[in-house]
């Protein structure tokens, strides 16, 4: 099976001490190097306010987590142990590869059609988007 | 009512196909019939000469009032075919405004992608009651409206944004 990404997310109490935070993150580390998965990053956000309440809490501390693995089953467990954590209120684990695929091939084509035509490329150089997805590039990383 | 029926399915059979009308006539009104017949392989083909002809021969006979019509539908139809150009030029006439053009806005920025995790940006879809606002009022492209909602709806999964107003 090919690598496949994803991004885990999970909020916690806002009362959470930090050390307890820093625990999850460890033993979710600790599950992805078991099933062979790779971290690219993990992002605390922090505590911020929800759209809606969640466990009676109006404030979460946001986790951002990006992994990379060939085996579904990872996500299985990573998502058992978030399940089991106490401090944990909400989770959710999304599959970005295609997405992101998706995106690569729509860059490449552009450029491609960029490069063929003069007129178009000087248009590319614009390109208000590029400004856009090194943005959100840098913030992934 | 069986005799008028029956005349009038012959007269029509007589219209269609005058071959039948010398074993016909016999039982109804000769006198009738036979101007039917008479009229019917006449009538229609002229009909059908006369629109040929006024297409071919009506220009130089009666150029003034085609010749009036034409020009004028042949500049609102743009160098098109004048009944084309005549349309058009009616429906603007009826609206009577122009409507401006939505330009989807992730096109206009080349986005291939939408994020989940702005939820910023995705704020300015949703309405006060954190409806997805339709792509008919924003005008966004069926693809980037696909891809907006999925991205606003896994926002609301992770609760970075409502899934109603008031919460």
């Amino acid at each position: 099976m090919e690598e496949r990404l994803y991004d885990l997310i999970f909020i916690c109490r806002p009362a959470t001490p930090e050390e307890d935070i820093d625990k999850i993150i460890a033993t979710l580390e600790h599950t992805v190097a078991e099933r062979a998965g790779k971290i690219d990053k993990t992002e605390k956000w922090g505590a911020r306010k929800m759209a809606y309440r969640v466990k009676r809490h109006r404030e979460g501390y946001y986790v951002l987590m990006v992994l990379r693995s060939t085996q579904g089953d990872m996500v299985h467990e990573l998502e058992r142990r978030l399940k089991v954590n106490d401090a944990v209120i909400k989770y959710m684990t999304v599959r970005l590869d295609e997405d992101i695929k998706r995106q690569k091939r729509l860059q490449q084509r552009r450029e491609r059609k960029a490069a063929r035509r003069p007129r178009g490329g000087a248009r590319g150089h614009g390109h208000p988007a590029g400004g856009e997805q090194p943005a959100a590039a840098a913030q992934q990383q | 009512m069986a005799d008028d029926t029956q005349k009038e399915s012959q007269s029509h059979e007589a219209h269609a196909a005058p071959e039948h009308k010398p074993a016909r006539p016999q039982e109804s009104h000769p006198a009738t019939d036979a101007p039917a017949a008479g009229k019917p392989p006449e009538a229609r083909p002229p009909d059908a000469r006369s629109h040929e002809s006024r297409a071919h021969e009506g220009r130089p006979h009666e150029g003034r009032p085609r010749g009036e019509g034409r020009p004028g539908e042949g500049r609102g139809g743009e160098g098109r075919g004048p009944r084309e150009g005549g349309r058009e030029g009616g429906k603007r006439g009826r609206r009577g405004f122009y409507r401006k053009k939505k330009v989807c806005r992730f096109c206009v920025d080349r986005v291939d992608f939408i994020d989940y995790k702005k939820p910023e940006q995705l704020m300015t879809f949703i309405q006060e009651r954190g409806k997805i606002v339709p792509r008919r009022i924003t005008g966004t492209c069926s693809r980037h409206q696909r891809w907006l909602a999925e991205a606003i709806k896994r926002a609301r999964n992770i609760a970075l944004m409502p899934f109603g107003g008031a919460r």
